[in-house]
């Protein structure tokens, strides 16, 4: 045991040196065998098998940076973080993930012999602790050798489970089957999942994570940490984070403390069909918004004068200008749609505009 | 076999480099009706962090902001001079403008426009 965590840091040194590629495999070949084949190879609580094409096909579609957090902070379908190895440094996490999808790539070659796959497996297997050992010596070395030791221990991994390789077989002659029908029929799919809200810029994929300054930006849940929650947009409730005072934006270029001009007055629109009828406040809008923002380019102000519907919205006319674009989405539909049409709209408009503020 | 076993990992790294913009943050704009032609990467505006510091109306109103996305034709020049972004951008409200990587930090080749708008990403999108 001493002799291995000794090499693994004999090797995360040489790695930080020349050939960073063939030695981190060989990490991450260590990481797996010592904690994560527990459960990964024979695919315990639906965990991903090295070497299943079938089992990573959705997985390495959503990305290596998606993998890489759900290795490290664990997923609600039973991957906890770091797979229960609270110590684990988070680069041998991702070594090993790497491991693991590099077998999926490599289980085509064992796939077409899976019998010559097989033998090397079980003289492989033993041998492993030394193999290591004899690499780490001679580093210089290491990256000529590793490339070609890697097929066989790739091989070694996908092969103890026969079935594994013969449904990777399968997989493979029609590229990714069901997994297509898998990722199309998924629950909520075009809905951003919890794991995409909020991202850092280097991982936004708007940034560039190659720039200095990508890195320096401030992240946004480093922001939002203090602020109130809500379901959309941001996931930050802004006219309540302004009203309880967890921010104190300016309302002039450069005079901190110059107060806001606010207009208390609700409209109210009647709508047709069955939704509640929409109370505008102005209290909220003029908390952040001069009233030459929306008068008289996106409303005129008078009434009857603005034609509204709920395509043009989504279009971007009106509301749209900033509802769908910065200011909450109208997926959040009952924030506008707040007063019953039944005449006891006070009961029920109340507790909305108090929500609203 | 080989070939197709290397070209099969070239993809995959390749899917893994490439995320998608739909992960962008909520009311982020990519600017870049200039930078990529003048081989500078485009801005990426983030209406979040500004919100937290400025009302809608002081970019929307004193400096000159229109409210659509694509009607603000802003060069460098004009910030340099001290107009649009310039008016805070000047090392005095905010960092200045020879910070360039701060700001021209977006991806090379993204269109213009409003980033991480709605919530869904798909053929339904809003």
């Amino acid at each position: 045991m001493r002799t291995t965590s000794l090499t693994t840091k004999l090797l995360s040194l040489a790695a930080l040196g020349v050939m960073a590629g063939p030695l981190q495999a060989q990490e991450g070949r260590q990481v797996y065998e010592q904690k994560c084949a527990v459960c990964h190879a024979a695919g315990l609580a639906g965990a991903p098998r090295p070497g299943n094409a079938a089992d990573w096909g959705p997985r390495l579609r959503a990305g290596k940076a998606s993998l890489y957090r759900n290795a490290i902070q664990g997923t609600m379908r039973g991957m906890p973080p770091k797979g229960g190895n609270p110590d684990l440094p988070e680069a041998a996490v991702r070594a090993a993930v790497d491991f693991m999808t590099a077998t999926v790539a490599a289980a085509s070659k064992p796939a077409a012999r899976p019998e010559v796959a097989r033998k090397p497996a079980a003289q492989t297997a033993p041998a492993a602790s030394t193999a290591p050992v004899r690499q780490a010596v001679p580093p210089a070395a290491a990256p000529v050798a590793a490339p070609a030791i890697a097929a066989p221990e790739a091989a070694a991994v996908a092969a103890p489970a026969p079935v594994q390789v013969a449904s990777a077989s399968l997989a493979l002659a029609r590229p990714e089957p069901g997994s297509g029908a898998a990722a199309a029929n998924a629950f909520n799919r075009l809905l951003r999942p919890p794991g995409k809200r909020n991202l850092p810029p280097a991982e936004d994929g708007i940034h560039d994570p190659a720039v200095d300054g990508t890195l320096q930006l401030q992240p946004p849940l480093a922001a939002f940490g203090a602020m109130p929650r809500s379901n959309a947009g941001n996931r930050v409730d802004w006219v309540k984070a302004l009203a309880e005072g967890k921010i104190a934006p300016r309302w002039e270029r450069d005079k901190a403390d110059a107060a806001a001009v606010v207009m208390d007055l609700n409209i109210v629109r009647e709508v047709k069909g069955s939704m509640p009828d929409v109370v505008y406040p102005h209290k909220q809008h003029t908390e952040w918004l001069d009233c030459s923002n929306c008068h008289p380019a996106i409303f005129v102000p008078q009434k009857g004068a603005n034609q509204m519907s709920m395509a043009a919205i989504l279009l971007g006319q009106g509301c749209g200008a900033c509802h769908g674009r910065v200011a909450f989405p109208v997926s959040e539909c009952r924030l506008c749609h707040s007063k019953k049409k039944d005449g006891v709209a006070a009961g029920s408009a109340a507790p909305q505009a108090e929500a609203h503020r | 076999m080989t070939g197709r076993a290397l070209a099969g990992a070239a993809l995959l790294v390749l899917a893994a480099l490439t995320p998608s913009a739909a992960c962008a943050e909520y009311g982020d704009v990519l600017l870049n009706r200039y930078s990529d032609q003048g081989g500078v990467r485009p801005v990426v505006f983030p209406h979040w962090f500004h919100r937290i510091r400025f009302r809608c109306k002081v970019c929307h109103d004193q400096l000159g902001f229109e409210m659509r996305a694509g009607a603000n034709d802003v060069r460098m020049s004009d910030i340099i001079e001290g107009r649009f972004c310039g008016m805070c951008h000047n090392n005095d409200i905010a960092w200045g403008a020879e910070r360039c990587d701060l700001c021209h930090s977006g991806r090379p080749g993204l269109k213009s426009g409003v980033y991480g708008g709605h919530q869904t990403t798909g053929p339904g999108r809003w």
